[in-house]
């Protein structure tokens, strides 16, 4: 009798234990303090995605992402100028997001693309409206550059063109006075991100290396990069905090650059032998199938070449003119939708010495320096997460929102993880990374 | 020399470290066997010697039916190594079942026929909706039905020789979540069905050279279990149906070949041990792959890496007679995966395990025994998966009551 009830007794033991016990270690804030946490940077900072500012790309922003991090380790609120959660958005052109939809160009052709959630256009009401109340956590501003995270006034529309921010004077508690840098310094942080240059090569490299310049790497604040960050980085740690500062990726791996090939010229014989007549005293020769488009480049005596592989199409190049209008061919690509191989030079170059700046900066003044150019570059030839695959390619890549420069929030989570990473690295924190399957990419119709 | 063999048999017994082995396996066959840790394999007690070792069918002294059911209880968590997002499982009862019936006759009373059917692999599980690792798995279910046609012949008085005829029929049903969203915030889903069929064999030798001491050699063939015809099925948004056609696809899933060796010993007129070592070839599962019938260039044929290494086992078990009526049984077995690292995922996460099982046996009347056994396994494995880059640790636990019914005549 003893040994049936000993039987009865131990398969109850067993039957409680079928539930496995396994849980994760506490997360620990290690030396870092998350109590009030800042973020500063430009629009990827800020959530601009799909080519607009709107709730729920804000709602998944870098910052946002990294605070709810934080508050597993003790970290605060964290406030940010959101726009209505009903609203369109609005870009930098007035444009409402992007969605994804169906279009049919020139030829009659329907298919999947990007198209404006709201024809009418943007959210200009929501842009003109102050929403401050009180200092903001996310200091991301749409459009900012780094040499104008120093500049006192930034929303005031007096100022002009470049150097105000109409991004910014909807959350700035004083437009006329305040900086981006001031605002941030009013949450008295006791940590911040730093996140900013990319803009001061995209102005340049999505006009084609035209109309906008490339911000010096030297200069004071205000002016060079290297001046502005540094005075950033000065004041942030004034009062002890610490903080993570990301690098810049190298921009021409966005989908911007890279969804037009180069060669995507197709030809039948006999237009290829019309337009060999027609252009091969320009030293152009064309074939039977993919030729390199015709580019405009004034740098030549008539003004236009085939564009050489490592040279980029913008996505801004008006796809019905090359569709149905010879652009490309008998019609030079003009100049602004074109990256050159000089201007792709001018790029890199700017990019690789602004990151210098950045690791020169994160050494001296003990930040943790988030590698987000590698981690960019490791997305480029594609990235596995948990068994969602992602890489840059436009819409299919999952990573890039619908303007093919910025960020979807399952992109945002990516680069997340590689703030947090580095943040526990340097200061012995053991904050989880996110869960980067909770953040969507493309939605499809 | 008597105490001289018991004492060598005690020290084999008790060698510290017991292995065996599983991957899909679902080693539940006869009440009494489970009980004794699924060493059976030199111990002739009832009719489950038909799965255990043909040989030794020809040994039970009548005929005999034994029925068994083993309700599976397997519950699972994850916990993400770097998200600490984690997950539980809710999976379905597993309901193993076995039925073996041996006959003999009068004329030729050295000859037994069997007939075996039985579940020996297969097993359901389910994650959480939503849970981190949806684009690798959501569902498995895997089922297998066994039917083995035995003869068995006593060649002298200590030996028995045994072959069995295995046909296996089941099914496989695999969803998982497609990363491609739609404008409802849902992401796409893949649902893989289909049946499978396949055949094999098996064959066993018992060798019982005293009263006390008996020996058990089988071998069990690969059974290859393919899906020909099977039905792939793709909720996707609208705009991508294009790119995920429904249709037809094919698979293979290799169970694999098993070579045991069992020793058993009574040391008493009321105590019995019993030892199996085996040897399973799960080398034979190397990849996982689907060939759709329809292919675009978002649904390519997959090759999924699974590189099992082969395995093995041992498994003791002890049997005490408290009454005449009332035997208690316990046992204890140890298994290597066949899952090596980077290759875990969350079909099997399987680890290295050690399994502990008990059981009774009761007997009602001449004819008439009842038996009940207790199984418990917990499983913890740490990995990251080279695929899909799911990186944390899996923990299991396998509770399986049973009960079995035995008539002999």
């Amino acid at each position: 009798m003893k040994l049936k009830f000993a039987l009865v007794i131990s398969t109850a033991v067993a039957f409680t234990s079928c539930k496995p016990k396994l849980d994760a270690d506490t997360p620990e804030k290690g030396n870092m303090d998350p109590t009030r946490f800042v973020s500063l940077g430009g629009s990827t900072t800020a959530g601009f995605a799909d080519g607009a500012l709107y709730a729920e790309g804000q709602e998944n922003s870098i910052g946002n992402i990294l605070a709810t991090q934080f508050q597993l380790v003790g970290g605060g609120s964290f406030l940010q100028p959101l726009m209505p959660s009903s609203s369109v958005g609005i870009g930098f052109t007035g444009k409402s997001k992007s969605i994804l939809g169906y279009k049919t160009d020139c030829t009659g052709t329907t298919s999947l693309s990007p198209i404006p959630f709201n024809a009418a256009g943007g959210d200009l009401a929501a842009l003109g409206t102050s929403v401050y109340t009180s200092p903001f956590n996310n200091m991301g501003v749409p459009g900012v550059k780094a040499n104008e995270l120093v500049f006192p006034g930034y929303g005031n529309s007096a100022n002009g063109a470049g150097n105000y921010n109409p991004f910014f004077a909807r959350m700035a508690s004083n437009p006329t006075t305040s900086s981006v840098l001031s605002d941030a310094m009013a949450t008295n942080p006791t940590f911040f991100s730093l996140y900013a240059g990319e803009q001061d090569i995209l102005n340049y490299a999505i006009s084609g290396g035209g109309a906008a310049t490339i911000t010096p790497v030297n200069g004071a604040a205000g002016v060079g990069f290297d001046g502005s960050i540094t005075t950033a980085v000065t004041t942030l740690t004034s009062n002890g905090a610490k903080g993570v500062i990301g690098n810049i990726p190298d921009v021409t791996l966005y989908p911007f650059f890279n969804t037009i090939p180069y060669n995507g010229l197709k030809l039948d014989a006999a237009t290829a032998q019309l337009l060999t007549n027609a252009l091969g005293q320009q030293g152009m020769s064309f074939a039977a199938g993919n030729n390199a488009f015709v580019i405009q480049d004034n740098s030549l005596p008539l003004g236009a070449r085939q564009i050489k592989p490592g040279e980029y199409i913008l996505l801004s190049i008006p796809l019905d003119s090359v569709k149905c209008n010879k652009m490309g061919s008998l019609i030079p690509i003009p100049e602004k939708y074109i990256l050159t191989l000089e201007e792709v030079a001018n790029i890199k170059s700017a990019t690789n010495s602004y990151n210098a700046v950045i690791s020169q900066v994160a050494a001296t003044y003990g930040l943790a320096l988030a590698d987000v150019n590698t981690f960019l570059k490791s997305v480029k030839t594609g990235v596995v997460f948990n068994g969602i695959g992602l890489n840059a390619n436009f819409v299919s890549g999952g990573t890039f929102s619908l303007d093919g420069i910025h960020l979807n929030p399952i992109g945002n989570a990516m680069v997340s993880n590689v703030f947090i990473k580095a943040i526990n690295q340097t200061f012995g924190s053991t904050i989880p990374q996110v869960d980067a399957t909770k953040y969507r990419g493309v939605k499809f119709p | 020399m008597k105490t001289m063999e018991k004492r060598l048999l005690l020290l084999l017994f008790l060698v510290p470290a017991m292995l065996r082995s599983q991957g899909f396996q679902v080693n539940l066959q006869g009440q009494k066997q489970q009980a004794m840790g699924s060493a059976g394999t030199a111990l002739v007690q009832d009719a489950a010697i038909l799965f255990y070792n043909p040989g030794g069918a020809s040994f039970l002294k009548k005929s005999e039916i034994n029925a068994g059911f083993t309700p599976i209880f397997a519950r699972g968590k994850f916990v993400d190594a770097n998200t600490n997002a984690s997950a539980r499982t809710n999976s379905p009862m597993g309901t193993p079942f076995s039925l073996y019936g041996a006959f003999g006759f009068k004329k030729v009373e050295k000859l037994k026929l069997g007939l075996a059917v039985y579940t020996p692999f297969g097993s359901t599980v389910q994650w959480e909706d939503g849970w981190t690792g949806r684009f690798a798995l959501t569902r498995l279910e895997l089922k297998a039905i066994f039917v083995q046609p035995t003869v068995s012949y006593k060649i002298t008085d200590k030996i028995g020789i045994g072959a069995g005829f295995v046909y296996s029929t089941g099914s496989v049903n695999l969803q998982k979540d497609i990363p491609v969203l739609g404008n409802d915030g849902n992401y796409g889903h893949a649902e893989l069905a289909g049946s499978a069929a396949g055949f094999g064999y098996n064959a066993g030798i018992y060798f019982q050279p005293t009263e006390k001491l008996s020996f058990g050699l089988t071998y069990r063939s690969q059974v290859d279990m393919k899906v020909d015809d099977g039905e792939a099925t793709f909720t996707v948004p609208d705009a991508l149906n294009a790119n995920f056609p429904d249709g037809k696809f094919s698979a293979a899933l290799p169970l694999p070949q098993i070579a045991s060796f069992g020793v058993a010993y009574k040391f008493s007129d009321k105590f019995n041990m019993a030892f199996d070592f085996n040897y399973a070839g799960w080398k034979a599962y190397d990849t996982l792959a689907f060939d759709y019938e329809k292919n675009t260039t978002s649904l390519l044929d997959t090759k999924s890496a699974r590189s099992y290494k082969n395995t093995y086992a041992f498994r003791l078990g002890g049997k005490y007679m408290v009454t005449k009526d009332f035997t208690a049984m316990a046992g204890i077995s140890f298994n290597t995966t066949p899952v090596k690292d980077g290759y875990v995922t969350p079909e099997t996460p399987d680890a290295d395990r050690i399994t502990y099982t008990a059981g009774v046996s009761y007997k009602i009347g001449e004819h008439i025994s009842l038996d009940a056994s207790f199984l418990f396994v917990s499983l913890k494995r740490k990995d990251k998966n080279l695929e899909t880059n799911l990186d944390g640790t899996f923990k299991t636990n396998v509770c399986a009551p049973g009960i079995g019914f035995n008539y002999k005549f």
